[in-house]
């Protein structure tokens, strides 16, 4: 019986020995592929985030720069030669100014309301004219009440919407041409500007006068993006209306605005309207049939001479300041903060972190009070960083610095301090888990032969668990770099000089991106600014990461002996 | 050799370099007000390159707290000081006082594609609290709606639910945006979006309704017809002391400049030159 049952049991042992066998084969294949599976996940899942990213970045320093840039770059930097940059200017210029000229033709039949004022001017000035030439009385009121039937003339010109009718009240108006008594004066301006009316009419349908002006308005604007400001203009007052599409790419955003019109149609009744972009030369609504028709293919063909686009490295992107707003210019003083905020937060942090763990490993027990402190530092790794910012603000700013004599103001030290608090626990953690797994041995070696327990710790144990602890600095350092809202509220500012010491707030990359995405409209206009802003925090993450990763595979090399 | 270095990097990091007696201008606040901030402190800074200005923008609640603890010159708030706020800074022994430098209006934004182009503010107010779902409802397509807002701390919210809202709650299905820049893209890119942004942010991507039979656009914004109007402020503590930089930082709107600036940003100014 007994032999029996240890037969059956044998060969049911065996089948499932068997079977075993060919189970756990298909669990490894199953737990390599998924393995692999999820590594190349990670990859790809990297490739998604950081592709984009770096490639829309690098537009930031890498475009297709056009003259305004240069211009701007000399402006501001004095980069580049004057000579060339002045020629080119001149060159582009002389290009523009025909297209200047032919809009502002246009212009003149369309902006009434400008022409009658300055009809009106004409006539005051006629009036000063003639006291100055002392012509009184009676002599001084016929010849200003003849100057206002002109005048009238004029305007009702100006107002009249039908051709025909307009060209009549101006041949009216240039009949006063040959009065003796009006050459050589003001008046003669209104005979000038009849003339050019005159042509205007000709070529414009004045009944559509009104439907002209919101287009011609959009293409204005434009045009301004595009070229920046008249040469003949005042120069704006902030550095951002000064100067044109600095780049190839905005320049084309401009001119499709310039060339396209978007107009939404109703289809039905109830339905949402249809969006249709139309060619302003091409289209009724538009300037089909008027004077500016070709000149909307002209500026096509001709706007590359007209901005010279030409491929630019502009790598100063990484050292020039930048205009407020970040409009134009580069993250230098962003770079700075950023690499002083993180330094100094990891100059307090691995310290007193490498201390603790040390105490925490070495010479606290495993009683209640060190069970409480690790799960405080482990629930110190959980709160939010916000909470670490206001923590700041309160603690450093607001109770600290008036009683130690510092500035109660935000500044880098305290955003340092608060950066410092922030990575601690990340830091206390990893070193613990390095001291920790040195093996018990190496020390027992060192005790033995006399050494004390803190020349055993320094000597021995630290540079035996330092790769281990570098693997947590390499980890805060990339959270210190990144956060915001830490310096948000402790030393981050969104605009400010290069600080010249830690009691000075600073400008940061992280906060500055924060700011791109949240104030401006600015930051509508120049998207590549916040795209090479991110960039350049991970790259420079990136670098931090990998000198410290250099620098702990020298260690471990060290500590092999080979 | 090494330590030496590292020592005197520490120091020159640590200590503060001489020349201390450098002026310096710390404004603070709003980030509606920010750009204006920025843009007034560039003036300045081309002014007096040897001026120190900081800006920080956060928003018009932490700005009047930093005026309260003295740690700005200037807050820069798209609203006006709350009750609470002004209490505080008067134990502080700080006394705020409010300039105007612009008005912004907050324009009521659609999708272009809708075919709905004005709502009174009982319209609004209808949608916002979730009594009207459908566009229909207000003689539009048959498109649900969706609510944009800003976060409830920032003084555009405010002005809104002041002045449109009536201080109602907003429905619970709304989509609180951290900024003008995200309610616009939002609005944008959302057929039966609604939101709200500064005058600024309008373009031909998005729609301004007319408010209660008026559009916004600078002369109804300046002249108040517009519903939905703000004046933006600068705080300071106490008239600033004139001829002080402060001062004239204050005072700048009313040059030809300032409103240059004002313009630029997207703001109504409230000179005339």
């Amino acid at each position: 019986m007994n032999k029996a049952l240890q037969s059956f049991w044998e060969t049911m042992l065996g089948v499932w020995g068997r079977s075993a066998l060919a189970t756990r084969q298909i669990f490894n294949k199953v737990f390599t592929s998924s393995a692999h599976l999820s590594v190349a996940l990670l990859v790809v899942v990297l490739l998604i985030f950081l592709v984009p990213m770096i490639r829309r970045g690098s537009t930031a320093v890498v475009f297709r720069g056009t003259n305004e840039f240069r211009e701007l770059q000399w402006d501001l930097h004095t980069r580049g030669d004057p000579d060339d940059v002045q020629a080119e200017t001149r060159q582009v210029e002389a290009l523009r100014a025909t297209f200047y000229e032919r809009i502002d033709h246009f212009k003149r039949g369309i902006d009434i309301n400008a022409r009658v004022d300055e009809a009106r001017q004409i006539y005051r000035r006629y009036g000063e004219e003639l006291d100055q030439k002392d012509v009184t009385g009676q002599d001084k009121q016929t010849l200003r009440s003849r100057c206002r039937t002109v005048r009238n003339q004029f305007v009702e010109a100006l107002e009249q919407t039908d051709a025909d009718a307009a060209l009549e009240m101006l041949d009216r108006v240039l009949a006063y041409r040959s009065d003796p008594d009006f050459r050589g004066t003001v008046v003669e301006e209104y005979f000038r500007q009849a003339l050019d009316y005159k042509d205007i009419v000709t070529s414009i349908d004045l009944s559509r006068r009104e439907k002209y002006a919101g287009p011609l308005e959009e293409v204005q604007n434009a045009l301004v993006l595009l070229f920046g400001p008249r040469p003949d203009e005042p120069l704006p007052a902030l550095t951002q209306n000064r100067y044109g599409a600095t780049r190839w790419d905005m320049a084309q955003r401009n001119l499709h605005t310039i060339v396209y019109a978007t107009e939404w149609v109703s289809q039905e009744e109830g339905q949402p309207l249809i969006k249709k972009e139309v060619r302003r030369d091409q289209s009724e609504s538009q300037f089909k049939g008027t004077t500016l028709e070709s000149w909307f293919g002209d500026l096509e063909a001709n706007v590359e001479a007209m901005l010279k686009p030409r491929w630019t490295l502009y790598w100063q992107y990484f050292i020039d300041d930048s205009t407020p707003g970040h409009y134009f210019g580069g993250v230098g003083p962003e770079i700075i903060g950023t690499l002083l905020l993180t330094l100094l937060a990891m100059a307090f942090a691995v310290p007193l972190g490498v201390v603790s763990a040390a105490y925490l490993v070495e010479c606290a027990g495993d009683n209640v009070v060190v069970k409480i402190i690790r799960t405080s530092v482990n629930t110190l790794a959980g709160v939010p960083s916000i909470v670490f910012g206001l923590f700041g603000l309160a603690f450093y700013i607001l109770y600290l610095f008036p009683k130690i004599g510092l500035p109660s103001q935000k500044c880098i030290l305290s955003a340092s301090l608060t950066l410092a608090v922030l990575v601690l626990p990340v830091i206390i953690r990893a070193s613990e888990e390095a001291i920790k797994s040195v093996p018990q041995t190496y020390k027992e070696a060192s005790l033995a032969l006399g050494a004390g327990r803190f020349r055993t710790f320094v000597t021995v144990t630290l540079p035996a668990a330092l790769p281990g602890i570098l693997t947590g600095i390499i980890l805060s350092v990339s959270r210190a770099a990144g956060e915001t809202a830490p310096i948000m509220f402790t030393g981050a500012a969104a605009l400010g000089p290069i600080p010249e010491s830690i009691t000075e707030p600073t400008r940061a990359l992280s906060y500055g991106g924060y700011d791109l995405a949240v104030g401006d409209r600015l930051a509508m206009l120049v998207p590549h600014k916040q795209y090479g802003m991110v960039m350049t925090l991970i790259t420079l993450i990136l670098l931090l990461n990998i000198i410290a990763i250099y620098i702990r595979s020298r260690m471990a090399k060290k500590l092999r002996g080979y | 050799m090494k330590k030496v270095v590292l020592v005197a990097m520490v120091a020159a990091v640590v200590f503060p370099a001489v020349g201390l007696s450098q002026q310096a201008l710390q404004l603070d606040g709003s980030t509606t007000v920010g750009p204006i901030g920025d843009a007034f402190a560039e003036a300045f800074m081309r002014k007096y390159p040897d001026l120190k200005i900081t800006v920080n923008k956060t928003g018009s609640g932490d700005g009047a707290a930093a005026l309260v603890d003295n740690r700005c010159d200037i807050a820069m708030m798209s609203r006006f000081m709350k009750e609470n706020e002004f209490r505080s800074a008067v134990i502080n022994s700080v006394w705020p006082m409010a300039h105007v430098i612009a008005m912004d209006g907050v324009c009521v934004i659609v999708h272009p594609s809708n075919p709905v182009t004005a709502l009174t503010t009982e319209q609004i107010r209808s949608i916002y609290t979730g009594k009207i779902t459908n566009w229909k409802n207000v003689g539009g397509a048959d498109m649900p709606i969706v609510i944009i807002s800003r976060d409830t701390s920032s003084g555009t919210y405010e002005t809104f639910h002041g002045l449109v809202m009536n201080k109602e709650k907003m429905a619970a299905n709304t989509e609180y945006v951290p900024g003008n820049p995200q309610a616009h893209a939002r609005v944008k890119t959302t057929a039966g979006a609604i939101g709200y942004v500064g005058l600024g942010f309008l373009d031909v991507s998005v729609k301004a309704l007319t408010v209660d039979g008026v559009k916004p656009n600078k002369q109804t914004i300046a002249k108040g017809k517009y519903p939905v109007s703000r004046p933006l402020f600068l705080f300071t503590n106490g008239y600033p002391k004139l001829g002080s930089i402060v001062h004239e930082y204050c005072t700048f709107y009313l040059s030809e400049e300032g409103q240059e600036i004002i313009e630029a940003k997207g703001f109504v100014p409230l000179t005339n030159y």
